[in-house]
């Protein structure tokens, strides 16, 4: 927020305002007038939530009496609710199934749609296409496919023999029916690999190719270590998206209760709606939005720390 | 320079308009009211019915409905609450009073001049707290044995002659319950919780409920409320508990349907309430239909208990950050008086919360709706109570019921546990 060279460093910071020139002033003020939107929404709409999110952990909510600060008590209710627990380690499981797939899958999908093959475009718009459908009416979509009864899902095991399972009611694969119906709209993560896969340079595949390497020598050792920043790229918002899975969950229990079947769907987020929302404890409700920010935070900087050892960066 | 200054006004007035808006201005006299209703089969009449308040009053009267869950709580905290909320149970008023959402209704019920004493006692019962209410039940909703005659006419069964003891409904379910060739279900008799849990009519059938009858205390762990838990459980274990639940995976997302398993013959004999016998279900999605309703079946041993029933459903309230308080209250004096409390619910088939308007030929001349009329008359129409910590009790229970009807656990251990959690809960919230 000072005036900026055009190489971007700031040279001058605006309490030296008085001693700018008529010029600088003028561009300063026509900056800030664009920025004002931005900023108004920025200070309304996110740090004043938070904010007031943070005391409201520390507090009992009353929308209509003041606040009654009881300090960490939210915090250490949190850790002997048994139902916390439960939705962190719903959550975990998304995480920590539901992400390589989907990274393993839509890599797999963007080295095939990455193929010299004819109608490669229709095969890239089909398979970006799920991607578009609004989350809840592929949610929808995908309730009529895992019906154990009626689904196509099952109908199609049943003809290769196979006795597909209760996706819908059994607690032991309602999270595999939420993570396929996930891998259905991989769609951007697969477009951010094959953007990836074409900036691997051809002279290095080449170079690979006359050194002897094979297709899949060529992947390893070429490809996937050129790719590995963008697969540190999904992998981490993948995560972030993961921690955060709500919607799909929401939709998914139909007519039943949250969590449904068994809880085995209360997902974090899930519960601190129900909290909050349901049943009227914003406070505890805040308490578990700080804490999930925190362990999004702890995780994103792992990956980064970790990544280091295994992203390659070329140039 | 021109061009600075025009920018310069834009973006006062901008901002100017914003802060206005933000502030808000209070109208002198109401020329608008809203109504938001959380269910709604039909909304388009709901709005004319509320035409005629401003064809007599001259204040226009927007309604919303149907609402989603999530709504409600804006609509009862917001700075700019709707007039007049219309919630599907009263189940949650008293947590809503204790947190001061809801107003409190003394006042307005003097300012419309309402009679308290048309009301049917049960389903007001349920917004008293006290001397103080908090909410006034606008039509209601009861629960009975819903049959279909064609799947007992192929089973043997005489048609005419629903099951009268729970024991009989368990013989009749057994023979009503089909499997196919391949081992799959293809028919079945009883399903306890379809489309939903009817737990308080079961447990108030074997003799309790899950609170005190002065709401003081939970009894999670009393005996009807295992006894029927455990009861329900047996449609389950029976059958096999995978093969019930693959077979009726996603029946409840086809109630407004002709999807719906009790039409396509998959379901012989289920628990609903009234409505269904209106113009909005069965006659609009399966006209040819041929079904009878009944009370539901009472214990051999404790035929007492005939015609047991539990009230619940439609309430009123006033959101406690309303701005123009008597209108809102003349408003809800207008719900309530018996010509509109006559025609809403006839039109809907709920069941008139006003004695005045139950006497309407329009209640007494459908005799499957005049089941449920009688059983709101019934000595054994009972309420479901309820206290402050309603809402997460019955999440917690409601769980419960789905560990022991859908994973065959045994009910006992389970209701202990909910019982040693939610009593002193329910000892602190009454503090």
């Amino acid at each position: 927020m000072g005036v900026l060279q055009k190489s971007g460093r700031i040279i001058s910071w605006p309490w030296k305002y008085w001693k700018w020139s008529h010029h600088e002033r003028v561009n300063f003020k026509q900056g800030m007038l664009f920025l004002l939107p931005w900023t108004i929404g920025f200070l309304a709409f996110t740090l004043y939530p938070m904010v007031a999110s943070l005391v409201y952990s520390f507090s009992i909510y009353h929308s209509k009496q003041p606040l009654e600060w009881v300090g960490i008590q939210n915090y250490a209710q949190l850790l002997k609710d048994d139902l916390f627990w439960k939705s962190l380690s719903n959550t975990i499981f998304l995480v920590g199934i539901g992400v390589p797939m989907t990274l393993l899958a839509s890599f797999f999908c963007a080295v095939l749609l990455n193929l010299k093959v004819r109608g490669l475009s229709i095969y890239r718009v089909i398979y970006f296409l799920p991607s578009i459908v609004p989350t809840v009416a592929s949610t929808i979509l995908w309730k009529w496919i895992l019906n154990p009864q009626t689904g196509i899902l099952n109908t199609l095991l049943g003809y290769i023999g196979v006795q597909g399972p209760n996706w819908m009611s059994n607690p032991v694969w309602s999270k595999p029916g939420l993570i396929l119906l996930g891998l259905w709209g991989m769609g951007n993560t697969i477009v951010i690999y094959l953007s990836g896969l074409q900036d691997v340079p051809i002279h290095l595949l080449e170079a690979a190719e006359l050194d002897g390497a094979n297709w899949w020598q060529r992947l390893w050792h070429v490809t996937i270590p050129l790719v590995s920043p963008i697969t540190l790229f999904n992998l981490i918002t993948g995560v972030i998206f993961m921690f955060q899975y709500f919607t799909q969950a929401y939709v998914f229990r139909g007519f039943q209760g949250l969590g449904y079947p068994l809880n085995s769907t209360l997902f974090y987020s899930v519960y601190l709606y129900q909290s909050g929302f349901l049943w009227l404890k914003m406070g505890y409700a805040s308490a578990m939005a700080w804490i999930l920010f925190i362990v999004i935070l702890i995780c994103t900087l792992l990956l980064l720390k970790v990544s280091e050892r295994f992203t390659y960066y070329a140039g | 320079m021109k061009h600075k200054q025009i920018w310069l006004i834009i973006s006062i007035l901008l901002i100017g308009s914003m802060i206005l808006t933000a502030c808000g201005g209070k109208p002198a006299e109401p020329t608008l009211l809203r109504v938001w209703i959380q269910w709604g089969d039909n909304p388009a009449q709901i709005q004319e019915l509320f035409d005629k308040y401003t064809k007599e009053s001259g204040i226009k009267v927007e309604v919303t409905a149907p609402l989603e869950e999530d709504k409600i709580l804006p609509a009862l905290t917001g700075s700019d609450p709707p007039d007049v909320l219309v919630l599907s149970g009263g189940d949650l008023v008293k947590s809503y009073a204790k947190e001061g959402m809801v107003a409190e209704l003394s006042d307005a019920i003097k300012t419309g001049g309402m009679d308290l004493n048309d009301f049917f006692p049960a389903p007001l019962n349920q917004c008293k707290a006290g001397d103080k209410i908090y909410c006034l039940p606008w039509g209601t909703d009861m629960y009975a044995l819903f049959w279909n005659k064609d799947l007992f006419e192929a089973a043997g069964l005489d048609p005419e002659t629903p099951p009268q003891t729970l024991e009989e409904l368990v013989e009749f379910s057994d023979q009503l319950t089909k499997v196919g060739a391949d081992g799959k279900l293809e028919q079945i008799g009883f399903l306890p919780d379809q489309a939903w849990g009817h737990s308080d009519l079961y447990i108030r059938m074997f003799g309790g409920f899950w609170y005190s009858e002065d709401g003081a205390h939970v009894t999670a762990n009393s005996q009807p409320v295992i006894d029927a838990l455990t009861w329900q459980q047996q449609f389950y274990t029976k059958y096999g508990v995978d093969e019930v639940l693959a077979f009726s995976s996603g029946w409840g997302d086809a109630y407004m349907s002709p999807d719906y398993p009790f039409y396509t013959g998959k379901l012989a004999m289920y628990v609903d309430g009234e409505w269904m016998t209106g113009p909005n279900f069965i006659s609009k999605f399966k006209p040819e239909q041929s079904y009878g309703v009944a009370p539901f079946p009472y214990p051999a041993d404790h035929p007492e208990r005939a015609s047991t029933a539990v009230v619940q459903g439609t309430v009123a309230v006033i959101p406690s950050g309303v701005k123009n308080k008597d209108a809102a209250a003349k408003l809800l004096a207008w719900m309530m008086s018996p010509a509109v409390v006559a025609e809403e619910m006839c039109v809907n088939a709920n069941l008139p919360t006003s004695k005045k308007a139950a006497e309407d030929k329009c209640f007494t001349a459908n005799p499957k709706f005049k089941v449920f009329v009688d059983l709101m008359a019934s000595p054994n129409a009972k309420i479901i109570i309820t206290t402050p910590i309603s809402l997460e009790f019955n999440d917690a229970l409601g769980l419960v019921e789905e560990q022991v009807l859908h994973t065959g656990a045994d009910a006992k251990p389970l209701l202990e546990q909910l019982q040693s959690d939610f009593e002193p809960k329910l000892q602190e919230a009454l503090k």
